[in-house]
């Protein structure tokens, strides 16, 4: 369970953290006035000020109970988190697997494996959805639009 | 008249049979899109963006924004029948919508939604035809300091009136700014904020963000529920259509008043769901039967859906006319404009009359083409519903993958979208909205642009912004929306000292 307070600092520190790193990064192309106008580090050193001024205030915001947060102390239920994960958790590998199996089979790869795994499809279902998605792909892309997807290392190393 | 002539002749563009089919064919494609949670118009749009790329401008252009015009019909098929925004704007549709629905009148209810949501349209469309050529003529005196002035002002609007915490709003404009920076500086040439990643130098493309966005983004969100979709029935009783919509004058209050809240929206850039929100939350305090609203009440669907037709539409103008999208989409689609090599801006007005017209008049036409599409296809649509989502999900994750990769055949990218993904998670958990991180992405390098030539101009001098009328009246006009929530809330601790306005509208109709 995450409660909302929880979620809305880690939020404002993400943003802060960018702040700042985008402040810093731009000093290296120099912040104020040259010879030749603006500097380029300039505008980008200005907006990461604004991000980490207002992610401060929102953190503040955040963590001070106010009154309308009351109402909804719970962001995320365990429930939920579970089925986030159950969506994000394979994402996250199909996108790693791409340049080792290549976009084809990391994808009938993926379909099969969230369809199949919890039982949500029948095997033989899940193979047919798999197997017409990697296709899919390859008829609309390679084929119709002359868009190469990535084939992986895999593929690569087998020759082809 | 000018006006008339140049409509006319854009009909003469837009009503050839390769446009009226690219309209039906980007109108189901819109319909498919805004039914689908996880995938909405923005990216829809930015999915579509590649294959325009051989088209003539004015095909491209009609193809897209057929698409805009059928997911806003389509996100509004799903909050009536099945309690489920299939896009971010039909929020506010689900309140009255749903219940409508559910009591045993689904065709009153669809049939209500798309009569209000063609008109809203009509009306911005018609707004667009007499003053976009206008706003666009003002705008070709326009120099450097007027057009950062104007920047200024949209971005300021989103703030003052977008409907999220203003400074969540802050937040994610200037994370868009920060974003548009990285890559190469278009004035000096040197490279900027690359984080030592060398692949960052050709920048970061705005479809990769949308992608993730709102595509995973929204996919997260919607996998928390749980999805039983519990459909009403979706049969279509055609004489009930039209007595639904012969019933429509008789709101013609609430009908021009949302309107009048979802044009404003739309080109002050606030967008479509704040301008649905707003029109709902206006209706409900000010209607003569507000306390019955959420039952099913026809007020409380017309007005969200024509200001959210509306603001989708009028969008349009200050991105044709100014070069300014008034909402993601239209973002999205400047981004198009840009990379077809037109400029998006006033001189459209001057060097493409046929885009410009063509565009304009198969709004017209387009509009009427998504309205009997979304009819004679509601049935085909609920029973694509009942394809459970676990189904669904992993198709769109693929889509928005192999979406962002295409963009420049860059694995870096899918990464950056699955990051993006979970950013807009984030932040539509907490209410920080997205357009405007979409609008600073697209546009942030000439709103720089043009405050560095201002800069050069008067070397160095702020004085440049209050140097003429014109543009003192638009900086003025942006501070005080800046500061316009600051000023409420003072206002409200003033006088009333209890009742702090912390949340902010949408919050409150949500929660």
């Amino acid at each position: 369970m995450i409660s909302r307070r929880a979620l809305e600092l880690a939020t404002a520190i993400l943003t802060g953290s960018f702040g700042v790193a985008v402040a810093v990064q731009s000093l290296d192309n120099g912040i104020g006035w040259s010879s030749e106008g603006v500097e380029s580090g300039t505008f980008p050193f200005l907006t990461g000020i604004i991000i980490v001024a207002g992610s401060l205030y929102n953190l503040v915001r955040g963590a001070v109970p106010a009154a309308s947060l009351a109402n909804v102390p719970t962001a995320i239920t365990s429930i939920e988190l579970r089925r986030l994960a159950g969506l994000f958790v394979p994402a996250a590998i199909f996108v790693a697997a791409i340049p080792l199996l290549g976009m084809y089979i990391a994808s009938a790869a993926y379909v099969f494996a969230v369809l199949a795994i919890p039982r949500h499809q029948s095997v033989v279902r899940s193979v047919v959805t798999a197997a017409a998605t990697a296709l899919a792909l390859y008829v609309v892309f390679e084929r119709m639009f002359q868009v190469s997807l990535p084939h992986g290392a895999l593929a690569a190393a087998l020759g082809f | 008249m000018d006006n008339l002539s140049e409509l006319l002749h854009g009909f003469t563009i837009a009503v050839t049979v390769p446009h009226l089919a690219l309209m039906v064919v980007g109108v189901l494609l819109g319909i498919l899109v805004g039914v689908l949670p996880g995938l909405g118009a923005p990216n829809g749009v930015s999915l579509l963006l590649p294959l325009t790329f051989g088209m003539q401008p004015v095909s491209a252009i009609i193809l897209l924004s057929s698409m805009y015009w059928g997911a806003l019909f389509g996100g509004s098929v799903t909050s009536i029948l099945f309690n489920i925004p299939g896009e971010p704007s039909s929020v506010a549709t689900t309140f009255d919508g749903y219940p409508m629905a559910r009591d045993g009148r689904p065709t009153t209810a669809l049939a209500t939604a798309f009569g209000s949501a063609a008109f809203g349209a009509l009306v911005g469309v018609i707004l667009i035809t007499f003053l976009a050529s206008w706003v666009a003529q003002v705008a070709l005196a326009f120099g450097p300091p007027e057009y950062f002035a104007v920047y200024f002002l949209a971005f300021a609007s989103f703030v003052g009136m977008g409907g999220a915490a203003p400074m969540k709003t802050v937040v994610a404009l200037a994370i868009g700014f920060a974003i548009a920076a990285i890559g190469i500086d278009t004035v000096s040439g040197s490279v900027r904020l690359t984080m030592g990643i060398d692949e960052l130098v050709k920048g970061v493309n705005f479809v990769v963000a949308v992608m993730g966005l709102f595509g995973i983004g929204e996919l997260l969100v919607a996998v928390e529920e749980e999805f039983h979709a519990r459909a009403v029935s979706s049969k279509i009783d055609w004489r009930e259509v039209f007595r639904a919509v012969g019933r429509l004058p008789r709101h013609s209050v609430a009908l021009l008043r949302s309107a009048a809240i979802g044009c404003w929206m739309g080109i002050t850039p606030g967008g479509p769901t704040a301008a649905s929100f707003m029109s709902y939350g206006i209706a409900r305090r000010f209607s003569r039967r507000g306390r019955y609203f959420g039952t099913g009440e026809v007020e409380g669907i017309i007005s969200p859906e024509t200001a959210d037709h509306a603001a989708g539409t009028s969008a349009l103008l200050p991105m044709l006319s100014l070069g300014i999208p008034g909402s993601a989409t239209a973002a999205v689609m400047m981004g198009g404009l840009m990379i077809w090599g037109l400029n998006p801006g006033p001189m459209l007005f001057v060097d493409q009359k046929d885009f410009v017209w063509g565009l304009i008049a198969s709004m017209y036409v387009g509009n009427i083409v998504a309205v009997a599409l979304v009819l004679l296809t509601v049935p085909v649509f609920a029973a694509l519903m009942r394809i459970p989502f676990v189904v669904i999900a992993p198709l769109i994750v693929i889509i928005c993958v192999v979406g962002a990769y295409s963009v420049s055949n860059s694995y870096l990218d899918v990464v950056m979208m699955l990051g993006f993904g979970v950013v807009g998670y984030l932040f539509k958990k907490l209410f920080y909205p997205l357009a405007p991180l979409v609008l600073a992405i697209v546009i942030g390098d000439k709103a720089e642009d043009a405050f560095r030539q201002s800069m050069l101009m008067s070397k160095g001098s702020l004085g440049i912004f209050f140097a003429n009328k014109l543009v003192t009246c638009l900086v003025l006009a942006g501070i005080v929306l800046l500061l316009m929530p600051l000023a409420l809330q003072l206002f409200a601790r003033i006088f009333r000292k209890s009742a702090s306005p912390r949340t902010t509208n949408q919050e409150k109709v949500i929660i």
